[in-house]
C-alpha cells in the first residue's frame, strides 16, 4: 500500500472520484459460454477489469505423479496478458502469478466435489486481458462461474470481494487508483450461501473497527454480486 | 503442446469427404468461415482488435515502449511482434515455456506484418541514438479451432491501425495515430485428405499433414512464405492456392480498411 495521504480520492459530500459511495460496487457484467471449445466459460467484466475463464475437464492427469487416487486436482493458471496493463508485461515466469495461481486453486478445492474424479484432472485458465485492480477477486469469481457452466458439481458458488482504505475512510472494491495510493486492501473469498471464507488476504493498516466495516462491506457486496452469477448461469450463454 | 492421439478414423473420414468434394462442416475446399473483427476493445492496449473465425478466437494488443535506438540504426525505433497461445485456448495447449508451435505462429504473423514495410521504422526515432518507440503487437489466442495463424494475422494487422501513440503519458508531445501505410494478409492452406483447403478447423489440423502459410501485401506483393509440418506439395499445387490467396486476401483487406 502506498498511502500516499496527499492523493484526494473523497470529496466533501463522501463520494468517491467515480461517483461511488463508500459501499458501492463498480458495474458488472458476466456472460457465460465465451470460450467455444471449452467445457465452460465465463467473461466478466469488473469496472474495467475484463477477464476471461475457460475450464476444462474432468480429463486425465498427466504426467502421472500429479495424480491422486482418491480425488481430481485443479490446474489453475492465472495470467495477465501483457497488454492488460499501462505498461507492458513480459510474459512468462512471474511469482505474483504463481501466487495468485495457487490461493485461486485453495479457494476452489474448498467447494468443488473433487472425490466424484479420482485420478482426474480439471484445468482453470484465468486471463486478465484488461486490468483496473483486484484482478484476483474477478478471476476467482468468473472461475467458480465457468466451473459451474462446465457443470463440474460444487457446494457453492465463490463470490470474492475486496474492501480496503482511502484517506482514512473505508470503502468497498477498490479501483485503480484507490488501490495505487489507498491504505488498505483486505480480498475476501465468500460463499453466498452460508457466509463462510475459503479465500483471505490482507495488506495494509486498518484498526479493529475500520476492519469489521471492510468485512462487512465485502460480506454485503458478496451478496449482491452473488445475484448477477446466477442470472448469468441461468439466463443462457451456451 | 501435448501430442494428440491422431486417431486413423479420423484421417480415413477427412479422405472419404476429399473424395466426395465435402468437408466436416460441409464447406466447400476454398470457403472460410464466418469472419469477425471488432477494433478498440481492450481498454488498457494502445490498440486492439478481436478477430473471431468459427470457434476460433483471438485477440490483439498494441504497447509502446520507450528503446534505445541500436547501434547501427540509430534513426530507426522498433517493431517486435510475440504470441502466446496459453492453456485457455484449448485442451491441447499446456502451460508452461513457450512451445515451438506458439513460437513459429509468432514468427511467420511477424515476418509478414514486418516485411510488408507497413510500419516505418523510421518515424518510431524520437532523439536518434538516444530515443525511439518500440511498438509491441502482442497475440493472445481466446479460443483455438484451428487456423490460429490467418486470425492472428488479421488481428495484428488490425490492432495496428488502431493503435495510438501515447506521446502524452510518456510526456513527449501529443499522442499521434500510428502509421500503417500497407494492410498485409495472410491466408493458410492444410493438406487434408490428399488435398490442400483452405481455413482449416482444429480436426482438419489434427487430421491433416502439411500446411502452407502466404502473406500477401496491398498490390499482391508477396511479404511471407512459410511450410509448416511433414509433407510434399507440387508447383501446380502452389498455383493454386496462391490464386486463391489473391482473391481472398482482397476480400479480408476489405474487412481490416473497411
Amino acid at each position: 500500500m502506498g498511502g500516499y495521504g496527499d492523493v484526494q480520492m473523497i470529496d466533501e459530500n463522501g463520494l468517491r472520484m467515480d461517483g461511488r459511495k463508500p459501499g458501492d460496487v463498480r458495474p458488472i457484467t458476466i456472460e457465460t459460454g465465451v470460450v467455444p471449445v471449452a467445457d465452460g466459460s465465463c467473461r466478466m467484466i469488473w469496472g474495467t477489469n475484463e477477464v476471461i475463464v475457460a475450464v476444462y475437464g474432468p480429463m486425465e492427469a498427466h504426467p502421472r505423479k500429479i495424480q491422486r487416487q482418491d480425488r481430481a486436482v485443479l490446474d489453475v493458471a492465472y495470467n495477465m496478458a501483457p497488454f492488460s496493463t499501462t505498461d507492458r508485461i513480459r510474459p512468462g515466469f512471474n511469482r505474483r502469478s504463481r501466487e495468485i495461481s495457487k490461493v485461486t486453486a485453495d479457494a476452489l478445492e474448498s467447494v468443488v466435489l473433487l472425490e466424484l474424479y479420482p485420478r482426474s484432472k480439471i484445468r482453470i485458465g484465468i486471463e486478465i486481458v484488461s486490468a483496473e485492480a483486484g484482478t484476483r477477486c474477478v478471476g476467482l469469481t468468473a472461475a467458480s462461474v465457468a466451473l459451474a457452466d462446465a457443470g463440474i458439481p460444487m457446494t457453492d458458488l465463490v463470490v470474492s470481494v475486496a474492501s480496503g482504505k482511502i484517506n482514512d475512510v473505508v470503502v468497498c472494491d477498490l479501483n485503480k487508483e484507490e488501490d495505487n495510493y489507498g491504505e488498505a486492501d483486505l480480498p475476501m473469498g465468500v460463499l453466498p450461501n452460508t457466509g463462510e471464507l475459503v479465500f483471505l488476504q490482507m495488506d495494509g493498516d486498518l484498526s479493529p473497527d475500520e476492519f469489521k466495516q471492510a468485512w462487512d462491506y465485502n460480506m454485503d457486496a458478496a451478496m449482491e454480486v452473488h445475484k448477477l452469477m446466477v442470472e448469468a448461469l441461468k439466463g443462457g450463454g451456451n | 503442446m501435448s501430442v494428440p492421439l491422431v486417431p486413423k478414423l479420423l484421417r480415413a473420414h477427412l479422405a472419404d469427404l476429399a473424395l466426395n468434394d465435402s468437408r466436416l462442416d460441409d464447406r466447400g475446399q476454398w470457403d472460410g468461415r464466418d469472419t469477425k473483427l471488432e477494433t478498440g476493445i481492450l481498454a488498457r492496449a494502445e490498440g486492439s482488435a478481436k478477430v473471431t473465425m468459427g470457434d476460433t478466437i483471438v485477440l490483439a494488443g498494441v504497447k509502446f515502449q520507450i528503446m534505445t535506438p541500436y547501434p547501427d540504426r540509430p534513426n530507426q525505433g522498433g517493431l517486435m511482434c510475440s504470441c502466446e497461445v496459453r492453456p485457455i485456448a484449448g485442451r491441447h495447449w499446456e502451460a508452461g515455456p513457450p512451445s515451438p508451435q506458439s513460437i513459429e505462429l509468432g514468427r511467420v504473423v511477424d515476418r509478414g506484418i514486418r516485411e510488408s514495410g507497413c510500419i516505418d521504422v523510421d518515424e518510431l526515432c524520437i532523439i536518434p541514438g538516444e530515443k525511439a518507440w518500440q511498438v509491441i503487437l502482442d497475440l493472445h489466442a481466446i479460443s483455438d479451432d484451428g487456423n490460429l495463424f490467418d486470425a492472428f494475422a488479421l488481428a495484428g494487422i488490425a490492432a495496428l491501425r488502431d493503435a495510438t501513440i501515447p506521446a502524452e503519458r510518456f510526456e513527449i508531445g501529443e499522442d499521434t495515430p500510428l502509421k500503417v501505410s500497407k494492410t498485409p494478409i495472410m491466408c493458410s492452406y492444410h493438406k487434408v485428405g490428399g488435398r490442400f483447403v483452405y481455413d482449416a478447423s482444429y480436426r482438419e489440423e489434427l487430421g491433416g499433414d502439411e500446411r502452407i502459410h502466404i502473406t500477401l501485401g496491398d498490390d499482391d506483393h508477396v511479404h511471407s512464405l512459410q511450410k509448416g509440418l511433414k509433407g510434399i506439395f507440387t508447383a501446380e499445387e502452389f498455383d493454386e492456392i496462391m490464386e486463391h490467396a489473391k482473391a481472398r486476401c482482397a476480400e479480408l483487406r476489405e474487412i481490416v480498411n473497411g
